[in-house]
């Protein structure tokens, strides 16, 4: 994916990802957002994902190292929290000059939910994007299917979960009401 | 036999309510049933049900006020018996949501099912307590991931309380979202089948805005079909109702600050 020079507007080392991804939706961000695993950027590798972003909203993804696009691309950072985030700001006309793929596109949400793990975020972002964007993401069941077949990040919600109810049982008062975690 | 089944989504908008009641119309057909608006905060089952301009409501029961008993509050509509809740905040503010405890046991004594329309979020007590006091969950879900991820905390909730999984209903499908595909995995992760896939339907929402369910308004609908498979693949479990009671009863529920 070739992009057009853009102006550093915001950097941060060891952030998470949601982080830089509701900032550019809360800023209406043009241009495009480059993560790179903090454990890559002490390494020599060239383990990154760009990102491009149209008004806040994801469009196209490439990662750097193994030349893949789209859901893909994201994959191949996905889970390497921290990241190093920097930001550029491009043109929005000298954006759109860049092709759109089919092999590059990602589902508007598809950056929140998949690298920041953030549906609030996700849904945010879909509601930012322009119709004819979430339309082609939602017809097939592709994002559902992805997700249901991602053992670990659904472990990772259903542990987080367990341990928000156990901590929300300590709150609330309602521990007794708890089960031991051996019955399930 | 009575069973307490919590009607749960984790998520607002995926047609629990229309869920409940056609769940409800559905087993009516071989059970006593009574649906219960257990969703305190955002209560809206009383305008699918036609019960808008209910005198006594679940609001009432949940306040410290002995003049007004169960009975006053269940209301005989469409096979069903149908405790509604009211919409004012002030209600709800003042209800002590540990009260549903004690209504949950008073009902239990008098029927076979009772369905627990539960709140869209897990937030607060009155979230969680219809989970905290079922017997088994249905949690509805769209399609789609936010769906799904909030589903998920939902049955890992109800389990971190005991509450057992009696299936998930996906509601509001789209021809284009392809369920079938996606039921095996779904059933990998969540406890109890795939019980239906409810397809998107205007019946659903002109029968809400009819004020009536979508099985009395739509019976030969797609989706009530759809709805009346699902209750077909609950088994209701035969618990004595006394017993029952009194577990709701002694059910550890705080005491309110």
């Amino acid at each position: 994916m070739r992009l057009p020079r853009g102006d550093l507007v915001r950097s941060r080392t060891a952030t998470a990802p949601g982080d830089a991804l509701a900032w550019a939706l809360d800023a209406g961000h043009t241009g495009y957002v480059v993560f790179e695993p903090a454990d890559a950027v002490l390494g020599d590798g060239d383990d990154a994902c760009v990102l491009t972003v149209a008004d806040g909203v994801p469009r196209l993804a490439y990662h750097t190292d193994t030349e893949r696009g789209g859901p893909p691309a994201l994959a191949d950072i996905a889970g390497a929290e921290p990241y190093s985030v920097d930001c550029y700001a491009v043109d929005g006309s000298a954006l759109t000059d860049v092709p759109e793929t089919d092999e590059l596109t990602v589902a508007p949400d598809a950056p929140a939910e998949r690298l920041a793990g953030d549906s609030a975020l996700a849904e945010r972002t879909r509601a930012a994007a322009p119709d004819e964007w979430t339309e082609e993401s939602a017809s097939p069941s592709d994002p559902v299917e992805a997700f249901l077949a991602d053992e670990e990040r659904l472990d990772a919600i259903r542990d987080r979960a367990r341990e928000e109810a156990r901590r929300k049982a300590r709150e609330w008062d309602l521990t007794d009401a708890l089960v031991d975690d051996d019955e399930h | 036999m009575v069973e307490a089944v919590a009607v749960a989504s984790g998520k607002g908008g995926t047609g629990k309510t229309t869920a409940t009641l056609a769940l409800g119309m559905a087993l009516a057909e071989r059970y006593d049933v009574t649906v219960v608006d257990a969703d305190t905060g955002m209560a809206n089952l009383l305008f699918h049900a036609g019960l808008a301009d209910a005198p006594v409501t679940l609001h009432d029961l949940l306040l410290d006020d002995d003049d007004v008993a169960v009975e006053d509050a269940v209301y005989n509509r469409f096979g069903m018996d149908v405790v509604p809740c009211g919409t004012s905040l002030d209600a709800f503010r003042d209800a002590d949501p540990t009260r549903l405890r004690d209504v949950v046991a008073e009902l239990a004594r008098d029927t076979d099912v009772l369905l627990l329309d539960s709140p869209a979020a897990l937030g607060s007590v009155s979230a969680v307590l219809p989970v905290v006091l079922a017997d088994r969950v249905v949690v509805v879900l769209q399609p789609t991931v936010p769906a799904l991820s909030d589903g998920l905390k939902v049955q890992e909730y109800a389990r971190s309380y005991g509450t057992d999984g009696a299936g998930v209903l996906f509601n509001k499908v789209h021809d284009d979202d392809n369920v079938e595909r996606i039921a095996d995995r779904t059933e990998r992760y969540f406890d109890g089948p795939v019980l239906a896939s409810v397809p998107d339907a205007d019946a659903a929402r002109e029968a809400r805005d009819a004020g009536e369910p979508l099985l009395a308004r739509a019976p030969e609908s797609a989706a009530a079909e759809a709805f009346r498979e699902a209750a077909a693949s609950i088994e209701i479990r035969d618990e004595a109702a006394e017993d029952v009671a009194a577990r709701f009863r002694s059910a550890v529920v705080p005491e309110q600050p």
